[in-house]
């Protein structure tokens, strides 16, 4: 048995990491002139704002179309994003894979581009892409592909190297060349799950969508910027709960259909 | 005898949800204006673009290392901020722990707040405190609550409820329970999880920088605004140094964490 001392040198090291965490956050506080009473303190602001913000003005629906077209505009910049994402992110994944890329310099070269995707933040990726093609929906869909690559290639990727080896070794065995093998074997298997991990991508988009949408992207991002910009905070209450809306919405329905693909293995 | 390679029965089942895929793309694509001719005409200026970019401005670099340091600052704080508040919401949000009614309400403003982008919640608070470090890592630590919560919540509802039964067997009040029965089980996933989303707090903090909250989303942002692609550059070189270092940072500690079992 150790030693009892006390305190135990557990109990120490817990303290000492303790510790650490407080000072940090009170230098990091000091640091940046945070305050965290200040948001009781000055919560006089948020009180104002909401007075300003109600009621909601839901006439921004009706008045004119372009709400109504920025939603869809959001809802497709996200669509596009994940599928064409998905399809590049898929096949990169096949060609990163250990049981599917023979070579390894093209395995590697697959790995490194998609290590390398994924350490670039979505606001780098955007602005390049609104000088590229100018500031539109166009510009936040392509900026949504990449970054749904750089999310999921590494996924997909461990997906494809954890499948079931038997399957594709008996049909290997039988003379199935390695498309084939890919065919009838891992595709199949990684199917369902990769379905699901695009509705999951689709959820993350959307959110993403909204984002881009200040930085160019075009979509009701750009709408509740505008909004903020010229200070129609009722206008802004009403695009928020319309926003808050379409995500529950999205989530409900790709919960639903993930259930489905999931639990029944419909599309397998 | 012969084979078919294409048996219209074999792929019957995935002909509807084709053409539905298909038409919604086509819907989609012509809302969004997405055409192959824009791609390639904006693959050829963004490739031009880079060359316009190049060399980056290294006069700019160690102006730079201060707003890095802002940004990873504010990520760090609305991380610790944001697992405090989490912890307190998982705790009204688990079902063994909290009457139903609290739970039905806590598990209700979880999903409310995990459908709301951070970006929303910073544009909001930026309009509410003015720009500056505050509505960043108040934003920050607002969209933990969404997803740490949550995570949190079904940990604490699995956990082994033997030890809160030999604690409220000797007198232990619901406090008592929970500083000596359930923090200690769930503190390990505590703080993985935290790491996890210190990460996605990191390029969080670099996208709302460029909203209002200052660090270096901000100066990317100016030097795209003013354009100054060269400094530009930079800023993109030190963010993703940024990132690339505090994930690793954070997945080196997670390891350790792991191998070690300490602070268990």
């Amino acid at each position: 048995m150790a030693k009892l001392t006390l305190p135990s040198k557990k109990y120490r090291q817990k303290m000492t990491v303790f510790s650490a965490v407080v000072v940090a956050v009170a230098l990091a506080c000091i640091y940046t002139n945070f305050n965290p009473l200040g948001i009781f303190l000055e919560f006089h602001y948020v009180r104002d704002l909401l007075g300003e913000m109600t009621p909601p003005n839901y006439h921004v629906l009706s008045d004119n179309s372009s709400t109504v077209m920025a939603i869809l505009q959001t809802l497709s910049m996200a669509f596009l994003g994940t599928l064409y994402g998905g399809v590049i992110a898929v096949i990169i994944a096949f060609l990163a894979a250990s049981n599917t890329m023979p070579f390894r310099a093209i395995r590697l070269t697959a790995r490194f581009a998609l290590s390398f995707l994924r350490v670039i933040p979505i606001l780098v990726v955007i602005l390049i892409f609104v000088i590229a093609v100018g500031p539109s929906t166009f510009a936040g869909m392509l900026t949504l592909v990449i970054v749904t690559v750089g999310n999921f290639g590494k996924l997909f990727t461990e997906m494809i190297e954890n499948v079931d080896n038997p399957p594709a070794e008996a049909i290997f065995s039988v003379g199935a060349s390695r498309m084939q093998v890919i065919r009838y074997s891992i595709i199949p298997q990684i199917l369902p799950t990769l379905i699901a991990n695009l509705l999951f991508a689709f959820d993350v988009n959307i959110r993403a969508a909204i984002g881009l949408g200040i930085f160019g992207g075009g979509g009701i991002g750009f709408q509740l910027q505008l909004a903020k910009s010229v200070l129609h905070y009722k206008d802004v209450t009403a695009i928020v709960t319309l926003i808050i809306i379409m995500v529950i919405v999205v989530e409900k329905i790709s919960d639903y259909l993930r259930r489905r693909i999931l639990g029944e293995g419909k599309l397998r | 005898m012969q084979v078919r390679m294409f048996s219209f029965k074999r792929y019957r089942k995935f002909i509807l949800p084709l053409i539905i895929l298909l038409t919604v793309t086509e819907g989609a694509a012509v809302i969004c204006g997405a055409t192959f001719g824009k791609l390639f005409e904006g693959l050829y200026r963004g490739i031009a673009f880079f060359g316009n970019m190049y060399p980056p401005d290294w006069s700019a670099f160690s102006e730079m290392l201060e707003p890095a340091l802002q940004s990873i600052v504010i990520a760090f704080l609305g991380t610790v901020f944001g697992a405090l508040m989490s912890i307190v919401f998982a705790l009204l949000a688990a079902s063994n722990l909290s009457h139903p009614w609290v739970r039905a309400v806590t598990r209700f403003l979880i999903g409310l707040e995990r459908s709301i982008p951070e970006i929303v919640i910073l544009i909001l608070l930026v309009a509410a405190f003015g720009l500056g470090a505050m509505p960043g890592v108040v934003a920050l630590s607002l969209g933990c609550i969404g997803m740490l919560g949550k995570l949190l919540a079904d940990i604490i509802e699995e956990i082994d409820p033997l030890m809160i039964e030999s604690i409220e067997s000797v007198g232990g009040n619901k406090l008592q329970v929970i500083v000596f029965g359930v923090l200690p089980q769930i503190i390990p996933n505590i703080i993985s999880y935290t790491l996890f989303r210190f990460e996605i707090n990191i390029r969080l903090s670099v996208l709302l920088g460029a909203v209002g909250a200052g660090g270096v989303g901000y100066e990317l942002d100016y030097s795209f605004g003013m354009l100054q692609y060269h400094r530009a550059f930079t800023a993109m070189i030190i963010i993703i140094a940024m990132v690339f270092g505090t994930e690793q940072f954070s997945y080196y500690l997670r390891k350790k964490l792991k191998m070690e079992g300490a602070l268990k």
